[in-house]
C-alpha cells in the first residue's frame, strides 16, 4: 500500500514540475534534465541493481543516442522522430555487440571491458572533427517540431510543450521496464543477481540473459541520451566519456540501487547539486568528488535504502 | 535402458588427477550413494555429471543422449538437477519467490514478459504443493537468508525438485547439520526416492545416512573406483575398509 | 616512408612502454586487493606536478628521484585513509570511489598549479637528437624506453628477490594463508599501494618530460592502461607488460596510415583478444 502511495507522489510532482519549478527557483530545462538523466540512471539500473551486473561504460551508449539524433537533423532529415529511432537503434546495436564479447565476464573484470569499451565511441566523436564537430560538440542543429498529423507539437518553441514530450516518453520506457521486472523474464535476472551458480542450475542460460538484459538497458540509455541531445540542442563528447557513465552509477547508487525509484531520486539530488555548485564556484568537480567519496563510505545503500533500514529499526 | 551411465571419466587440473577413469551406471528410480574419504574426487566427478565442468576424458550418457560436454543449462532441460554442498538458493528473496522462479523456469517461461491467468493460478499451485512437499509451509514467506540451515536446504532440495527432474543430485545433503535436522532431510529424500520413483545419486559422508538410503554404493578413493555393490556387500568388502581405515591412521 | 614507419614503431614503442609502467601500478594494486584504482591518473598527475615545484630547487634528476617517492607518500596515506575501507566490497564501490578522487585530484591540479599547461625543463644533454639520419631518436625518448625498462627490472627484481616482494605474490594468490602465516595483511597493502603509486609517480615525471603539463594528463592516460591490462590478462604483470608494449606500437604504426584512428586502434585489438582470448594474452583461468 505505502509503495502505491509513493508512487503516486513521484507521478503528482513529476507531472505538475513545469509549474512549480520556476517558483522554487529553477527552470523548465531543469526540469527536463532531472526527468532524462533519471531514465538513464533508471536504464543502469536494470542492469546493476536488477540483474547485479556492474557497467561502468553506459555513457558509451547514452552518447549514441544523443549523436545519433543531432547527426540525423543536421545530415539528413529535420526530424525529431527519425532523430530518435536512429539514435536509439545506433546505441542499442552498440551495445548488442560490444555485449556479446563481454557477457562471459564478471565482476572487476566485467567493469574494466566496460569502461574501456565506453571509451571508444569518445575516441571516434573527439578525432572526428569533420563530423562529429570534434572537441566542439555537434553544434548547427536543433529540435524540430513534432507533426502529429491532426496537430503540430512545438517542442521547439514551447518549453512546457517539449518537458511533456520527454515526461511521456519516459513514462512510456518506466512502464515498460517495470512490466519487465514483475513478469517470469524479470525474475530471472533477479534470480542471477542473488545467485549465479543456482540460477545457472535451475537451467537459466545465464549470458543469454545477461545479454538480454544488457541490451535492454542499453535502449534505454539510448533513448535518454537521444532526449539529452534534445534538451541542450546540442551533443558534446563528453557525453560519451567515461565520467559520464560514473555520474550514471553515482546517481543509481545514491539513490538507492535496489529500488525501482531510486536512481530516479540519486538523479534529482546529482542534477541539483551540480547545477548549484557550478553557479556558485569553480571548484564544482571536486565538491562531485566529494559526494562520490561520502556516498561510498556513509551512504552505501543509497536515499531509499538508507530509509527503509530506518523505518524497519523503529518500527 | 540405463538413465546415467558413466564411462571411463578422468579429470585432471593441471598436473592433479582428481578422478581416474571412473565407470558407473545408474537405472531409472534407483538411489545411489557415492562415498570416499576425504580427497576421493567425490565432489569433482559429480560436478561433471551436472556439467559444472567437462571431463578431460571419458564420456556421460544420459537417458542416451550424450552430454560429456553439454552446457549445465541444457543437461536441466533433460532432466538433471542438483544441490550443493554449501546450499545455493537466492538469499534476498522469500521461500516461495524462490520455488516460483524455479517452477517459472521449468514451465519454459524463463523469457516469458508476463503470464495470463490460467499460467499463473497453475504456477502458484506448483508452488504451493511444493512448499507442502518440503515441509516449509510455516515459513513460506520469510526470506530464505532467514532461516535454519536445514529449511534453506530442504527449499534448495524443493528447488530442484520443481524442474521435474529425472535424475536428482545431491551433494552431501546433510552436511553441517543436527541430528534432528539430518533426520528431516533423509525422510525427504526417501519420500521423493520410494513416493515419486525419483533416481537419485547422492554423495554424502554419514554412514547413517547412506546405509539408510541407498540401493546401490559406489566407492571412490584417490580418485578411482574402489568397489561398488549393495549396502551390504559394501559393509563386508575388505577393500573398502582398508581404505577407510587407512585414511583414519 | 620507411623511416617514417620506424619513427612511429619506435615512437610507439616509447608510448607503450609508458602505458606499460602506469598499468603495472594499476595490476600490482588490483591483483592483490581487488581495487581498481581510477585515481591512478590522478597520482599521475600529482607526481608531474610535484616534480615541476621541485625542478628549481633541486633539478630535473633530483626531481626524477624525489617526486616519485613522495608522490608514494601520498598513496599510502590515501590507502590507510580511505582505500582500506573497501577491502572486501562489492567492487562497485572502489570503482565510485577512486573515480570520486580522480575528480579531486583533477581539479585539486588545476587549483594549486592552474588550468594553463606548463612546459617541463629537460636537460639539454636530452634533447638532441642522437644522429641527423635517425633525427626521432632523441636522446629523452631513449632515456625514457631505458629508464622504463630499468624500472620494470627493478620491479621484477623486487617481487622475486626480496621478502617484501614475495610476501605480495603469495598474498596474490591467496591472501588469507598469508595472514594466517603471521604476515601483516594491512601493511603488506598499504606497501604494495604504496608501491603501485610509486611507478605512478615516476610515470606521471616522464610524462611531464614528453607532453608537458597540465591538470588533465592523467585522466587522458588512464584508459590506455585499463586497455593494457585488459589485453595482457588480468592478473599478470608480465602480461600487463606485454599488454602496454602491444598497443603502444599498434597506435604509432596506425597513426602513419590512418591518423584519425590512433586511439581505437587500441580497443578495437581489445575486443580481438577478448573474442579469441577471454582471459586476455597471459591471464589465468579462475584468478578474476
Amino acid at each position: 500500500m505505502r509503495k502505491h502511495w509513493g508512487s503516486g507522489v513521484i507521478w503528482l510532482l513529476l507531472f505538475t514540475m513545469p509549474f512549480w519549478m520556476l517558483a522554487v527557483g529553477g527552470y523548465t530545462e531543469l526540469a527536463a534534465r532531472i526527468v532524462v538523466l533519471g531514465l538513464a540512471a533508471m536504464a543502469l539500473n536494470f542492469l546493476l541493481g536488477f540483474t547485479g551486473v556492474l557497467s561502468f561504460g553506459h555513457a558509451a551508449y547514452f552518447g549514441l543516442g544523443a549523436y545519433g539524433v543531432g547527426m540525423t537533423i543536421k545530415y539528413l532529415f529535420p526530424s525529431t522522430a527519425a532523430g530518435v529511432v536512429i539514435g536509439v537503434a545506433a546505441g542499442t546495436l552498440a551495445g548488442a555487440i560490444i555485449g556479446a564479447l563481454i557477457v562471459k565476464l564478471r565482476g572487476v573484470y566485467f567493469a574494466m571491458v566496460t569502461i574501456a569499451f565506453g571509451q571508444v565511441f569518445y575516441f571516434i566523436a573527439f578525432r572526428w572533427n569533420s563530423v562529429t564537430g570534434g572537441d566542439d560538440g555537434l553544434t548547427g542543429w536543433g529540435r524540430q517540431p513534432i507533426n502529429l498529423g491532426f496537430t503540430t507539437l512545438d517542442i521547439q518553441g514551447n518549453d512546457k510543450a517539449f518537458y511533456y514530450f520527454v515526461l511521456a516518453l519516459f513514462t512510456i520506457s518506466v512502464a515498460v521496464m517495470a512490466l519487465l521486472l514483475r513478469g517470469p523474464f524479470g525474475r530471472t535476472l533477479l534470480a542471477i543477481r542473488e545467485n549465479e551458480r543456482r540460477a545457472r542450475f535451475l537451467g537459466i542460460p545465464i549470458e543469454l540473459h545477461i545479454w538480454l538484459s544488457f541490451v535492454i538497458s542499453c535502449f534505454f540509455a539510448s533513448l535518454a541520451g537521444a532526449l539529452f541531445a534534445l534538451v541542450n540542442n546540442f551533443t558534446d563528447p563528453r557525453f560519451l566519456r567515461w565520467d559520464q557513465s560514473g555520474t550514471f552509477v553515482i546517481m543509481a547508487v545514491m539513490g538507492g540501487m535496489r529500488s525501482f525509484w531510486g536512481p530516479l531520486m540519486g538523479a534529482t539530488v546529482y542534477v541539483l547539486l551540480q547545477d548549484y555548485l557550478s553557479s556558485h564556484t569553480e571548484n564544482w568537480m571536486s565538491f562531485v568528488g566529494l559526494v562520490f567519496v561520502l556516498v561510498v563510505l556513509f551512504f552505501p545503500r543509497g536515499i531509499v535504502g538508507t530509509a527503509r533500514t530506518r523505518t524497519v529499526a523503529e518500527p | 535402458m540405463s538413465l546415467l551411465r558413466v564411462e571411463g571419466v578422468s579429470r585432471s587440473f593441471g598436473s592433479v588427477v582428481a578422478v581416474k577413469e571412473v565407470t558407473m551406471t545408474v537405472q531409472p528410480g534407483e538411489l545411489r550413494a557415492v562415498i570416499g574419504p576425504n580427497g576421493a574426487g567425490k565432489t569433482t566427478f559429480f560436478n561433471m555429471i551436472s556439467g559444472f565442468f567437462p571431463p578431460t576424458k571419458g564420456r556421460i550418457f544420459f537417458a542416451d543422449h550424450e552430454i560429456t560436454a553439454m552446457p549445465s543449462h541444457r543437461r536441466v532441460a533433460l532432466g538433471i538437477a542438483r544441490t550443493f554442498q554449501i546450499t545455493e538458493i537466492f538469499p534476498e528473496l522469500t521461500v516461495r519467490e524462490n520455488l516460483r522462479i524455479a517452477v517459472e523456469v521449468a514451465s519454459k517461461h524463463r523469457l516469458s514478459l508476463w503470464l495470463s491467468r490460467e499460467n499463473e493460478t497453475r504456477i502458484e499451485a506448483r508452488v504451493a504443493a511444493l512448499i507442502e512437499l518440503g515441509g516449509l509451509s510455516a515459513k513460506a514467506d520469510r526470506q530464505v537468508s532467514e532461516l535454519t540451515h536445514g529449511a534453506q536446504r530442504a527449499t534448495e532440495i524443493m528447488m530442484a525438485l520443481a524442474l521435474e527432474p529425472r535424475l536428482l543430485l545431491l551433494d552431501e545433503p546433510t552436511a553441517g547439520m543436527g541430528d534432528d535436522e539430518t533426520y528431516h532431510i533423509v525422510r525427504l529424500v526417501r519420500r521423493l526416492h520410494k513416493d515419486q520413483k525419483l533416481a537419485i545419486v547422492l554423495v554424502e559422508h554419514d554412514m547413517r545416512v547412506i546405509f539408510n538410503l541407498a540401493d546401490r554404493i559406489t566407492v571412490l578413493a584417490e580418485g578411482s573406483a574402489l568397489a561398488e555393490g549393495t549396502p551390504d556387500e559394501i559393509a563386508k568388502s575388505e577393500a573398502v575398509q582398508a581404505a577407510y581405515l587407512g585414511k583414519v591412521r | 616512408m620507411t623511416q617514417l614507419i620506424l619513427f612511429n614503431v619506435f615512437n610507439g614503442l616509447v608510448v607503450g612502454a609508458f602505458y606499460a609502467l602506469m598499468a603495472l601500478g594499476l595490476s600490482l594494486i588490483l591483483n592483490l586487493t581487488g581495487v581498481i584504482n581510477f585515481a591512478h591518473g590522478g597520482f599521475l598527475a600529482l607526481g608531474a606536478y610535484i616534480a615541476y615545484t621541485l625542478l628549481p630547487y633541486v633539478g630535473f634528476w633530483g626531481a626524477l628521484v624525489i617526486a616519485p617517492v613522495l608522490t608514494a607518500l601520498v598513496g599510502i596515506v590515501v590507502e590507510r585513509v580511505l582505500i582500506r575501507r573497501l577491502y572486501g566490497r562489492d567492487p562497485l564501490y572502489s570503482l565510485l570511489l577512486t573515480f570520486g578522487l580522480a575528480f579531486i585530484f583533477e581539479d585539486g591540479t588545476r587549483f594549486i598549479w592552474g588550468a594553463q599547461s606548463v612546459p617541463y625543463q629537460i636537460p639539454a644533454s636530452l634533447t638532441t637528437a642522437l644522429s641527423p639520419s635517425l633525427f626521432f631518436l632523441t636522446g629523452y625518448r631513449v632515456f625514457m624506453v631505458v629508464l622504463v625498462a630499468a624500472a620494470v627490472a627493478g620491479l621484477f627484481l623486487l617481487l622475486t628477490r626480496t621478502r617484501l616482494g614475495m610476501r605480495i605474490r603469495a598474498g596474490t594468490l591467496d591472501l588469507e594463508t598469508v595472514s594466517v602465516l603471521g604476515v601483516n595483511v594491512r601493511i603488506l597493502r598499504n606497501l604494495n599501494f604504496g608501491l603501485g603509486i610509486y611507478l605512478a609517480g615516476l610515470a606521471g615525471v616522464l610524462a611531464a618530460g614528453m607532453l608537458g603539463l597540465q591538470p588533465t594528463i592523467g585522466t587522458s592516460l588512464i584508459m590506455p592502461s585499463f586497455v593494457a591490462i585488459i589485453v595482457g590478462g588480468l592478473g599478470s604483470l608480465p602480461g600487463t607488460l606485454l599488454g602496454g608494449i602491444l598497443i603502444g606500437v599498434a597506435s604509432g604504426v596506425t597513426t602513419v596510415f590512418f591518423p584519425s584512428a590512433t586511439e581505437a586502434v587500441m580497443y578495437v585489438m581489445m575486443g580481438i583478444v577478448l573474442l579469441v582470448l577471454p582471459r586476455g594474452l597471459l591471464g589465468e583461468e579462475g584468478r578474476f
